[in-house]
């Protein structure tokens, strides 16, 4: 005879993610390490901005990348090349890192020793916004060709980041492209947002990024 | 398109709970999704094969409720159906209103056989 029952959860499918990158949080700050979890779509100059991030401020910290990939690993060459510590991550053709999939890579990478650890994210609007990695601070990159309608368009993506970097400045002449059109929306959906203009590629507004990142290393150590 | 990295943390958490109430099948999971989440029902039907492929929920049954997106109108305080009249209260014409549901993706609950009391006696 066979016995039926129904066994009640009621939890959101999330929750436990959330638990284990909550508590991935709490332990980063107790070893005064920030963890900046960089996400944007494909394209958009994540590594570049990284690259130019390292040489800027590789004599005052200590950083270590992670590079989550679906697959490759031509961007962790790219950042190797650097003298940073770094990692590939194979997401094995999933869209976005989970709090698990970080800490896993976090040990890969020995964290100790670390000021700032960059978790370069899969580069995608969508995925990596639901999905809470454990970091202590978000940070998304947004490039002019994009456009400057992607808060209407991703708007979860832009709620949960601390600061956006509008990335390849240098060519907005040619785009369609409105800054201030940009900030108020961002603004919308999440007024704490920081916006800071930037073009990696020709290292111009890099310093009030440099400056923002140099600002919540030492909040994490204080 | 996140629903299969979605639907394997649904199978995990599944099959955790199945070992801590030493259950013999999980016969039915039952999800609940908000007409507004960010997973589209269809296409967490067909991730859920994938998903559940070679784990001891290959032959579970998927069955999802919907959750309509409402909410209260601050103007009028009815509460009203959110997709009706893109996001405006359907009886005061306000758009101002207090989310109350429709953004929720849930395990509700599973329907599990037991082990069998005498054969397990044996």
């Amino acid at each position: 005879m066979a016995k039926f029952r129904v066994i009640e959860i009621k939890e959101g499918i999330l929750a436990e993610n959330d638990r284990q990158a909550e508590e991935m949080r709490q332990e980063l700050l107790a070893a005064k390490r920030l963890l900046v979890n960089l996400m944007s779509s494909p394209g958009s100059g994540k590594t570049t901005t990284l690259v130019q991030t390292i040489k800027a401020l590789k004599d005052e910290f200590e950083i270590g990348v992670m590079e989550a990939d679906i697959d490759s690993s031509v961007d962790a060459e790219t950042i190797s090349a650097t003298g940073a510590k770094v990692i590939q991550l194979h997401t094995g053709g999933m869209c976005h890192l989970d709090a698990a999939m970080t800490r896993q890579g976090l040990d890969a990478l020995g964290a100790e020793g670390l000021d700032l650890i960059v978790l370069e994210n899969v580069g995608n609007l969508v995925c990596p916004a639901e999905f809470d990695t454990g970091a202590n601070k978000n940070v998304m990159i947004l490039s002019v060709p994009e456009g400057d309608d992607k808060p209407l368009k991703y708007p979860l993506m832009f709620e949960i980041v601390d600061l956006v970097l509008v990335n390849k400045m240098d060519v907005a002449p040619y785009f369609n492209f409105d800054l201030e059109k940009l900030k108020e929306r961002v603004a919308k959906v999440n007024p704490k947002a920081k916006v800071i203009p930037i073009s990696a590629l020709k290292a111009e507004g890099m310093d009030e990024w440099f400056e923002w990142l140099k600002a919540e290393v030492k909040a994490v150590k204080d | 398109m996140h629903e299969l990295g979605i639907m394997i943390e649904v199978v995990r958490q599944v099959e955790a709970m199945a070992k801590r109430e030493k259950v013999k099948r999980v016969e039915k999971i039952v999800l609940q999704i908000g007409e507004i989440a960010t997973v589209i029902p269809h296409f967490v039907e067909e991730c859920f094969p994938a998903a559940a492929y070679e784990t001891s929920l290959e032959d579970t049954e998927l069955e999802i409720e919907i959750i309509p997106a409402n909410g209260r109108c601050r103007e009028c305080e009815k509460v009203y159906h959110l997709l009706d009249k893109n996001g405006h209260c359907t009886y005061c014409g306000q758009k101002n209103f207090d989310f109350l549901s429709g953004r929720e993706f849930m395990i509700k609950e599973i329907l599990v056989e037991d082990e069998d009391e005498e054969v397990a006696g044996d």
